[in-house]
């Protein structure tokens, strides 16, 4: 169960708010290194909710989380695990992007000199050097994206958790997310209402509905089922209806 | 409002803009200080020459200076038409019931004078750096630790719960709220405004901690940026603090 | 309201600096008493930001309007941290827009900071009168007494800073009805904070009681918390 050939393991995790119905219920999960799984579901089953307990924000009502290995503890800081939220600016807190970026490392106790080139490093990886300078509130949607990106690569995760990526970002930021995140070589969680988005990104799709997964597979087996979609209050992304079915105009 | 922020000239390069920002802000706050100890009339002229010298070292366009005097001048204005009419007793023109009297022109003059040149040298100060290093400054010179987290991140969030508030305001006038008196109507629906502002800021403010945290807040310390001292950074401050102390003691010596 | 730099002798600003500090390190060891602080650090310092924020917004009172001052609430909603919050956010008003001053920052930060302390005080007794449980008549009028009574401490201090910096050769008399008078043409907006400040309130507790100040609020469950919340998609 707990190997270290797997990146995260969840067995029989439940969660529910204080008095309140649960959220996730004993959901047991394998993700191996490598991996990039899409987690597709209506809202309200608890996608965010799910990240937060991965990464030791929230404390889980009953059940186990293994990162790489060890058991995750909550409150703890793990920088192997990274978080991308859905609004890029609760997460660009520093005054300018380099500082925010830096807040990471710096939290990690490094050299002012390592820091410093982990910096670099992110913003030329995401293609931002040259917001370096710029308050977060002058950037446009696509650019605070990557600058999220930016400083949860400073801190060299070895798993990199999307929570709905490409919400809000125009066709151009968009494909530079998608040929971003194909080039990544981290394991990736992506959490998504753009379907064609998962089905260029990832090659592992679950089904989370009532807080639990209902379906696990390869992305053109769960995102082109008819029915296993529509039962979940989801449809077929556009390119995987054949177009023998007049559903246009 | 807050795009024409106070330092969009930071960018410029001009003795003010070189010398090192600690060292600037302890000596030109310094000299602002003496300026607030003057009060005889005799000493003004070299206030103004030393805020012109500043003024014209640093760069900054007059454009710049006349936009920010705009404001407050207006209560100093207030000032400037009452104090004549009110204060003292050696009358230099009557016009009917209404005198125009010295004391009080000499008053206005003083504190014309005064608030013009501390407002000048405040923005020769706080407008050749860019802000957010102008607070790290402060910390280094011993502002808590607290109060300068705080600052940094009141400073980033001002711009979204701003326009999270003029959101609001424009959908409320969109469906015809337009306030007119402070009736229970109107005090009801801006307090709602108020309660909802708040509301979200709170919410906004649960995430950011959120995201803090996952990044390490409370694990480590965070590394203050070294700054580069040279001699003649040291030599200004040492310079506008002798100058600083010739304005008061020259107050202090004429008032004797 | 804020006074501008070059109206007040120097001695009123130093002093004024003076009282500022020592509220300053008060505020921050009462901080440092209850909960960790780094936890408070991002709600204080984004509420900071709010009432600089709503200090925009303005209410018509014919045939001028008037910019909230917000006192009192700050104080429910702050507790200790409405102290630097006021300073930071004058220091805001002072920088970056030249209101205010920065010689007359210390002075500027006692006249609303007390007062804002104060209100936390006043309105934290609604607990002792209703026995902790949540009776909205005087939750509602506590909060009135805190909005009413803050506005009241920051003109009365005004007036004791502004009386004894009269020019020399003034007309002591005429100066008096003057200052006077402007203290009486607040006596509208105290009311009108009052209201408000109640109003606000209010709303929270029945919306979402965590904002304000912990031990402002009274033990009861509010009517909501029954109800289970919408899990996050």
């Amino acid at each position: 169960m707990n190997d270290n050939q797997t990146a995260l393991t969840l067995a029989d995790l439940s969660f529910a708010y204080p008095s309140q119905h649960a959220i996730l219920r004993q959901l047991d999960l394998t993700i191996a290194p490598g991996e990039r799984v899409g987690l597709i579901g209506p809202n309200g089953t608890g996608k965010t909710t799910l990240f937060l307990l991965i990464c030791g924000v929230l404390k889980p009502t009953a059940g186990e989380i293994f990162l790489f290995g060890q058991p995750m503890r909550y409150g703890a800081f793990r920088p192997e695990i990274g978080l991308v939220f859905q609004n890029p600016d609760d997460q660009l807190f520093s005054p300018s992007v380099r500082d925010d970026v830096a807040f990471g490392p710096q939290n990690l106790g490094l050299s002012k000199a390592e820091v410093d080139t982990r910096v670099m490093e992110s913003l030329r990886t995401t293609g931002t050097l040259d917001l370096a300078e710029r308050p977060p509130h002058h950037l446009s949607g696509g650019e605070k994206r990557m600058v999220a990106i930016a400083g949860v690569l400073a801190m060299r995760p070895r798993f990199v958790i999307y929570d709905e990526p490409s919400s809000n970002l125009d066709i151009r930021a968009r494909r530079r997310l998608i040929r971003f995140l194909q080039a990544a070589t981290e394991t990736l969680l992506i959490a998504s209402h753009d379907l064609e988005f998962i089905l260029e990104v990832c090659d592992r799709v679950l089904l989370l509905d009532g807080g639990r997964i209902v379906a696990d597979g390869a992305p053109r087996d769960i995102l082109g089922d008819p029915a296993l979609m529509q039962a979940h209050g989801l449809e077929r992304p556009h390119s995987l209806v054949p177009h023998e079915i007049p559903h246009h105009r | 409002m807050l795009d024409l922020s106070v330092d969009e000239y930071a960018h410029l390069n001009s003795p003010l803009h070189r010398w090192e920002i600690r060292y600037k802000i302890a000596g030109l706050l310094a000299l602002i200080f003496a300026f607030s100890f003057v009060r005889d009339l005799r000493l003004l002229p070299a206030m103004l020459v030393v805020t012109l010298a500043l003024y014209l070292l640093s760069k900054l366009p007059w454009r710049y200076l006349a936009h920010r005097l705009e404001y407050p001048g207006f209560f100093i204005l207030m000032l400037a038409i009452i104090l004549p009419l009110t204060t003292g007793t050696t009358v230099l023109f009557q016009l009917g019931p209404i005198a125009i009297r010295a004391e009080g022109c000499l008053s206005v003059v003083l504190i014309v004078v005064r608030f013009g040149c501390i407002l000048t040298v405040g923005l020769v100060c706080f407008g050749t750096a860019p802000f957010l290093d102008a607070v790290r400054a402060l910390r280094a010179l011993g502002l808590p630790a607290l109060i300068s987290d705080m600052i940094l991140l009141a400073y980033r969030y001002l711009f979204e719960i701003g326009t999270d508030l003029m959101q609001m305001r424009t959908a409320m006038r969109l469906r015809g709220f337009r306030p007119r008196r402070p009736d229970t109507e109107t005090l009801n629906t801006i307090g709602s405004l108020v309660g909802s502002l708040l509301v979200r800021t709170y919410e906004r403010a649960e995430r950011v901690y959120k995201a803090m945290r996952l990044r390490g807040y409370g694990h480590g310390h965070t590394i203050r940026n070294e700054l580069r001292t040279r001699p003649g950074d040291v030599l200004a401050a040492i310079a506008a603090g002798l100058l600083a102390a010739a304005f008061i003691g020259a107050q202090f010596y004429l008032n004797r | 309201m804020h006074i501008p730099d070059g109206v007040l002798p120097a001695t009123m600003c130093i002093a004024g600096y003076a009282v500022t500090a020592a509220g300053t390190a008060y505020s921050l060891r009462q901080i440092g008493k209850k909960a960790d602080p780094r936890e408070s650090l991002p709600k204080a310092s984004l509420f900071t930001a709010a009432f600089f924020v709503a200090s925009w917004i303005h209410i018509p009172v014919p045939p001028t309007s008037v910019h909230l001052l917000l006192v009192g609430l700050m104080g429910a909603v702050l507790g200790y941290y409405a102290f630097p919050a006021i300073l930071i956010g004058l220091f805001f008003q002072a920088v970056m827009f030249q209101h205010g001053g920065l010689t007359t920052l210390g002075v500027n930060t006692m006249m609303f900071g007390i007062p804002a302390l104060a209100a936390y005080q006043i309105f934290r007794l609604h607990k002792a009168i209703a026995k902790n449980h949540f009776q909205p008549g005087v939750f509602g009028f506590f909060g009135f007494l805190a909005g009413f009574l803050g506005v009241l401490m920051v003109v009365l201090i005004a007036v004791a800073i502004l009386l004894p910096s009269i020019p020399a050769y003034m007309d002591a008399a005429a100066e008096r009805t003057a200052i006077l008078a402007i203290a009486l043409a607040h006596v509208p907006i105290m009311f009108i904070e009052g209201f408000l400040t109640a109003g606000v309130v209010t709303f929270l507790w029945r919306v979402k009681p965590e904002v304000l100040e912990e031990d402002v609020r009274p033990d009861d469950p509010t009517p909501q918390q029954s109800i289970p919340a919408v899990a996050e998609g």
